[in-house]
């Protein structure tokens, strides 16, 4: 142990130095000196060799005083870039027969980092084009197949210390965005008219009351109709097809009153204009478009397409697996591979298929498919379930069922059925809207009908009729719910909340019932330290330098216990030993860690403890050891106590067994709990609830939860949970927290308040001046003052809201 | 002032505030706006170094187009 203590003394002298590679500082006894040149890492350092021999130094010269991260120095090999499976997901090939791929790129932090990695690139022989968008971190390349490999470019961005994942671009992103650059076209081409419009409008309505020629007026009226156009024409486009898809199924939506109210108004005026009869009403035409584009542009904002769903879906599952047969590995896709094959699986990998272990050893995490939150010990014989994942283990099974029959393939089948019947409560606008549409097409009808057999000429009956039209045009009606969502979306935003879809706000405030999953929900979902002896506290350094190369949850625990000891030292030979532990060196002494076993079998004793443990030891004694469970959220028991006082249920289900669950349970005085429950168990729980005219909310994170969270009214999900619960969720806690779940119902609540008030703001004021339009008094100037008034008084009610939260 | 006066001014002006819009859609079309981190700090590497770049990487991708390009 001498040289453990010589460590502990050269930790003492502290004089900070920058490494020259990333900037950061560290204690100048641990950097790397090479003549004049400090690093703080090897990574580093074969960075900055790298940069010099390219003669890309001057990256530095443009990095300036910013940091880096240093390099990570572990990687997988990037063999798999090369494989026909990651071609066919990811690899498209263009046009002029060369190959492009999208990857998100890890480690940019500043224009210099997008500088470096597009010089590298270009550098490449083969590499076309290689285009990095610095506010996403995205790249595209383009590459020619025959004089470059894939994996030789991931090579590339890895040696200058940045790292590359593929993703895949065709996927719900790029199509909102495509949706979202539409709206924008389409809002530039209102938005300039609009302004425009005011000017002329503004001469217009000043010569209404100080005197204006008559051709002068039919000039200004030429102008607007010019202006208003492509306004009605374009921009107005969305409102048409809107209207049609509603005909189609016999609805009067929003937007056939949006469409009639403009296609009348702007007919009449063109009359106006033709006839010379006065002001034109064509402002009115770009404004109730323009303000009615924009409030359905904040709902595309805030959209999420069900689709794209069960594309997440499909790629969670892995495509090939390796065969073994007659002693080859050869990779089959998984629809292919049949009953009693054998397949192996590496450390680090997703099980495809179920089947029976026949050779290997180590541990499988199951807690996203059973919640049990302790990884399972598997040997020849044991069960593997497809979805499970190997943390340490190398084996391999003979697969018993086939895909089409596999948990994961029938979970995924429930899944399609679970979605479909989720119950869809219909938003307070779209209830109102319809209902409203019709009501003012026909008011205005009656109004025209009315004036016409009331000794009026046509000319008159008609202006008052279209008035009414003008006049209720929706504006403050259908900005009250989007600019009302925006705010609690925002708000959700600002908190680590995603709401997929603006009427989850709307939900959201509904419900009445809460189920909370155990693991991951409830607890952390990973192991914590909750008691721990260290014969010396400086030996901690070591033993997280240690701990943090494991993928052990256990080691993994530990790890996050001892980040505070961080002295980036680095430890030689880590050796991982399925289901007994870890083995290292360290300045000549090799450590050991893991359970009693493991530390048995080198002669060192260990006390006994009550949980999972891991002991640390050295040259036969023992040095330190650790305390682990699933430890219950900090927040939980807070979280709990609002929902019970807003008066809403609470529920715990769970996959683990009985007495984890009653020991949560307890702590957290919940009385109504399930365990053992099996996903589809989950689900029909929640459904049950939903018969008993319950609106449920479902709060879970792993695989095992997706069905229900999909079936609740309303399923949140964790940030740090699975892939696919993340998606087939409607709201995300990106922190992880229950804290951000009260706030998530808070925000609903007051949203949905909102929403009320918006609404009925514009009914009112819609109650006041329709009558005013059909007795004849409404000129174009009033509509179009009035038009924009019960909007503002929209937005504004809305701003309030939003000033009150930041309080 | 003759009206006819006011219908020119009018007229030019929306004429040519058109052809600004009509600019600005294609800068959004093209992507312009898409990444504006980048397009405020990259101007400032911008120089000979950068010209001459992306001239090779044209001229790269024309000889590897004659390369791969096999008469059928």
């Amino acid at each position: 142990m001498e040289s453990l203590k010589t460590e502990r003394l050269g930790c003492l002298n502290v004089s900070k130095v920058a490494c020259d590679h990333c900037h950061l500082e560290f204690d100048e006894g641990v950097m790397i000196e090479e003549g004049a040149h400090r690093f703080c890492c090897k990574g580093c350092q074969g960075v900055f060799h790298l940069l010099q021999t390219e003669g890309l130094d001057s990256f530095y010269e443009k990095l300036g005083d910013a940091k880096l991260a240093p390099p990570t120095q572990q990687f997988e090999s990037s063999d798999n870039f090369d494989t026909p499976a990651f071609y066919e997901r990811f690899v498209t090939h263009n046009d002029e027969g060369f190959c492009e791929v999208s990857l998100i790129i890890e480690g940019i932090h500043c224009a210099a980092c997008v500088w470096l990695n597009e010089k590298a690139l270009h550098r490449l022989d083969g590499v076309i084009e290689a285009d990095i968008n610095f506010t996403t971190n995205k790249a595209r390349i383009v590459w020619s197949d025959e004089t470059i490999k894939l994996s030789r470019i991931i090579d590339t961005i890895r040696a200058i210390g940045y790292d590359a994942f593929p993703y895949d671009p065709s996927l719900q992103e790029q199509r909102a965005n495509r949706e979202r650059k539409d709206y924008y076209l389409r809002m530039a081409v209102a938005g300039f008219a609009l302004m425009n419009m005011m000017s002329i409008s503004f001469a217009q309505y000043h010569g209404y009351f100080s005197g204006i020629e008559g051709d002068i007026v039919t000039i200004l009226n030429m102008g607007e109709w010019v202006l208003s156009t492509p306004v009605l024409l374009y921009s107005g486009w969305v409102f048409f097809r809107g209207a049609y898809y509603g005909l189609r199924n016999q609805v009067v939506n929003m937007d056939l009153l949006v469409a009639t109210g403009a296609v009348t108004t702007y007919m009449y005026s063109i009359y106006i204009t033709a006839m010379k009869l006065g002001e034109a009403y064509f402002d009115s035409v770009t404004m109730i478009i323009a303000f009615v584009l924009f409030g359905k542009f904040l709902e595309v904002l805030s959209r999420k397409n069900a689709a794209d769903t069960l594309d997440v879906i499909t790629k969670y599952v892995p495509s090939e697996v390796m065969v073994v047969e007659n002693g080859e590995m050869r990779s089959v896709k998984v629809s292919e591979v049949r009953i009693d094959d054998v397949v192996a699986l590496r450390a680090g990998e997703k099980a495809a298929l179920d089947g029976i272990v026949t050779e290997g050893e180590g541990s499988m995490d199951e807690s996203s498919l059973t919640g049990e939150s302790v990884p399972i010990y598997k040997t020849a014989l044991s069960s593997i379930i497809s979805g499970s994942v190997s943390i340490d283990a190398a084996l391999r099974y003979r697969v018993t069922r086939d895909f089409a029959h596999s948990t994961l393939s029938h979970l995924m089948a429930l899944l399609e059925n679970a979605m479909r019947r989720k119950p869809r409560i219909e938003e307070l606008a779209n209830r109102i809207s319809e209902r409203f549409s019709s009501t003012i097409l026909l008011l205005a009808l009656l109004t025209f009908v009315g004036w016409y057999f009331w000794p009026h000429d046509f000319n008159t009956a008609l202006m008052v009729g279209v008035s009414v039209i003008i006049i209720a045009c929706p504006c403050a009606l259908a900005l009250a719910t989007p600019v009302a969502t925006l705010v609690g979306l925002g708000l959700g935003a600002k908190r680590g909340i995603l709401f997929k879809a603006a009427a989850q706000l709307e939900t959201l405030s509904q419900i009445d019932t809460v189920v909370f999953d155990k693991t991951g929900s409830l607890t952390e979902g990973r192991f914590g330290v909750c008691a721990q002896w260290l014969e010396d506290e400086r030996d901690a350094a070591v033993i997280y330098a240690m701990a943090k190369l494991s993928k052990h949850p256990v080691s993994k625990g530990v790890a996050r216990a001892l980040e505070a000891y961080d002295r980036h030292l680095s430890v030689d030979g880590f050796e991982e030993i399925a289901a007994l532990g870890v083995r290292a060196h360290y300045e000549g002494c090799e450590l050991i860690g893991g359970n009693a076993r493991h530390l048995a079998a080198y002669g060192i004793k260990t006390p006994p403890l009550e949980r999972s443990a891991f002991y640390v030891g050295s040259e036969g004694k023992l040095l330190a050891w650790f305390e682990l469970e699933d430890t219950i959220k900090s927040d939980a028991p807070e979280a709990l106590e609002y929902f019970r006082k807003a008066g809403i249920q609470i529920r715990m289900l769970t996959g683990d067994h009985e007495a984890a669950a009653r020991r949560v349970a307890s702590s957290l005085g919940i009385e109504q709990f399930a365990y053992e429950q099996r996903p589809e168990a989950k689900e029909a729980l929640v459904a049950a609830l939903q018969a008993e005219g319950k609106k449920v909310m479902m709060v879970g994170d792993g695989i095992n939860d997706i069905l229900a969270l999909s079936r609740a009214d309303i399923g949140i999900s964790m940030g740090q949970g699975s892939d696919i619960a993340i998606e087939v969720s409607d709201v995300v806690l990106l922190h992880d927290s229950l804290a951000s779940l009260i706030e998530a119902h808070q925000i609903a609540k007051t949203t949905y308040r909102l929403i009320r008030q918006n609404l009925g703001l514009s009914l009112i004021y819609n109650a006041i001046t329709i009558p005013l339009a059909m007795a004849g008094y409404i000129i174009p100037l009033v509509a179009a003052a009035s038009m924009s008034l019960s909007s503002i008084l929209v937005v504004l009610n809305s701003m309030r809201i939003r000033y009150s939260w930041r309080r | 002032m003759d009206s006819w006066v006011i219908a020119l001014m009018l007229g030019a002006s929306i004429f040519l505030g058109g052809l600004a819009l009509i600019a600005f859609l294609w800068g959004i079309k093209s992507g312009q706006f898409d990444d504006e981190k980048k397009f405020l700090n990259q101007a400032r590497f911008d120089g000979d170094d950068d010209l001459q770049e992306a001239a090779e990487q044209e001229r790269k991708k024309e000889t590897l187009k004659k390369r791969s390009y096999k008469p059928e």
